[in-house]
């Protein structure tokens, strides 16, 4: 097995990485980028934690190799904020409670900004078909539908 | 979990990806959205010495209409297809199934031919190497035991494709290609009904298009599917319809498949010996019902019950057809 050379662009930032082939997007930005932000559960698909942008559409992390994506847009949690201020989706599960444990709200607060920038104005229905791939065990998902909700109504 | 090592492979072209398949065959696995072959690859299901990537390949991508057909290019994500006004415009139940397929972060990479060509699916051999470690190998390993299935003579695993009961509905082709030649087959020959091997495809033979014919007369599509929760679920039983009548109102074409309850789809043939008319009596369904419970073949090799799946099977090809019948009266 041989490294590859990837152009990587994560949150408008340019890196050139050189991987085993066998690497996933996930195990990139965690380990060699730091950017853990975006967590590892399931490791399968699954349970949604792992879900960054890719050109803007939520995609599980944990399944895509690295070779993949390159010359893409990728969007991890780090990137919704500007620095130390949070994106107003952000804000807005903070104060409906939608974080507990929180380890499920980065690829929960990514897969809701996807749909916002895609559909402003989604009913319940809409809210809760989109955000069917991210597993969350604490909120029973009503505080995380009322946050997005929230969002939609003020027209973000 | 991490993945095992292999060479990845990136033709720019559709001939040298025939030509990269031909030379390395066996040793070869494709990826193209991945969300089924790094899962396996990760479980230790899969160990391929070259993985060979289509991302590449643009024509290999995209959905367009001929006089008489809708071409899927075999790349083609869920998620293109749920966008797809054609695909919407034309069939309804195609569109169902990708909506229901999994979850939208799947769907925006899962492709349609990733998905036809997913494995046979078992609680038994779906599991990570440390729990198969504790079992014997069973047929779908090259084994000889089956596991759900106590002196069970052959591999009971079960085909979960979401898009292919639907796609079989409306009498679609596939077309593979290889080297020097290719084939378009219906999408129902593709499928052999046995576990250990579940397709008719050669391993130098690439998935290319999915032909789906377009019908000039009024005709009504439906896809139901059973699952525990509301997404990221392959179906535990599943039923696609398509029914059309002809200029005297009366139900020409009848094509029931059901998904799930087999290891491969499992076709009623002769639905419209039972179903002739659009105002059809309750014991015509009820027969159609009964019927793809005798075509099923459930153990319990899933994570609910064989008796549940059997009792659902009536009930969601109940429901399909139902729905199709609504379909037809509003106009397709």
């Amino acid at each position: 097995m041989y490294k590859k050379t990837v152009l990587l662009k994560i949150n408008n930032e340019e890196h050139i990485i050189s991987t085993y082939p066998n690497r996933t997007l996930l195990e990139i930005l965690r380990d060699d980028l730091c950017l853990t932000g975006t967590k590892e559960s399931c490791g399968e698909g699954i349970c949604g934690a792992c879900t960054v942008l890719l050109d803007g559409l939520p995609v599980r992390s944990c399944i895509l190799l690295v070779t993949e994506v390159e010359g893409k847009e990728i969007t991890t949690i780090e990137g919704l904020s500007g620095g130390e201020k949070l994106d107003p989706l952000q804000e807005a599960f903070i104060e409906y409670h939608a974080i507990q444990c929180g380890f499920c709200s980065p690829g929960m607060i990514l897969t809701a900004y996807s749909l916002l920038k895609s559909n402003p104005n989604p009913d319940e229905e809409e809210i809760r078909h989109a955000i069917s791939g991210n597993i969350c065990r604490c909120t029973g998902y009503a505080k995380i539908v009322e946050a997005v909700k929230a969002m939609s109504e003020k027209g973000s | 979990m991490r993945l095992p090592p292999f060479k990845v492979l990136e033709p720019g072209t559709k001939k040298s990806a025939l030509l990269t398949l031909d030379k390395h065959n066996k040793n070869l696995k494709i990826v193209a959205g991945g969300t089924e072959v790094v899962v396996m690859m990760k479980l230790g299901l899969s160990a391929p010495l070259y993985l060979m990537s289509l991302k590449k390949i643009k024509v290999l991508r995209g959905i367009r209409k001929t006089k008489n057909e809708v071409i899927i290019k075999s790349s083609t994500s869920i998620n293109e297809i749920l966008q797809s006004p054609l695909i919407n415009k034309n069939f309804k139940s195609i569109t169902q199934a990708a909506k229901l397929l999994a979850a939208p972060p799947i769907q925006n990479r899962a492709t349609i031919g990733g998905n036809i060509l997913q494995d046979t699916r078992c609680l038994y051999y779906n599991q990570s190497e440390f729990f198969r470690s504790g079992l014997k190998p069973c047929f779908k390993v090259g084994g000889d035991i089956c596991h759900a299935v106590k002196g069970g003579k052959r591999c009971f695993s079960v085909y979960q494709g979401d898009m292919v009961p639907s796609l079989i509905s409306f009498g679609s082709k596939i077309k593979l290609e290889k080297k020097d030649s290719s084939r378009t087959v219906l999408l129902s020959d593709l499928f052999t009904g046995k576990g250990e091997n579940p397709f008719s495809i050669q391993p130098n033979e690439l998935l290319t298009e999915i032909v789906i014919p377009l019908h000039n007369c009024n005709y009504g599509s439906s896809y139901e599917k059973l699952r525990i929760r509301k997404g990221l679920e392959y179906p535990l039983v599943s039923a696609a319809v398509f029914l059309s009548e002809n200029t005297d109102g009366n139900l020409d074409n009848v094509r029931i498949v059901i998904g799930a309850a087999a290891s491969g789809p499992k076709i009623i043939e002769n639905a419209s010996i039972y179903l002739k008319r659009k105002n059809s009596s309750d014991e015509d369904v009820d027969e159609i019902a009964n019927i793809s419970d005798n075509l099923s073949e459930m153990v319990n090799n899933l994570s609910v019950s064989a008796a549940y799946r059997r009792k659902m099977v009536q009930v969601v090809t109940k429901r399909s057809l139902q729905n199709a019948f609504q379909d037809l009266n509003k106009g397709g």
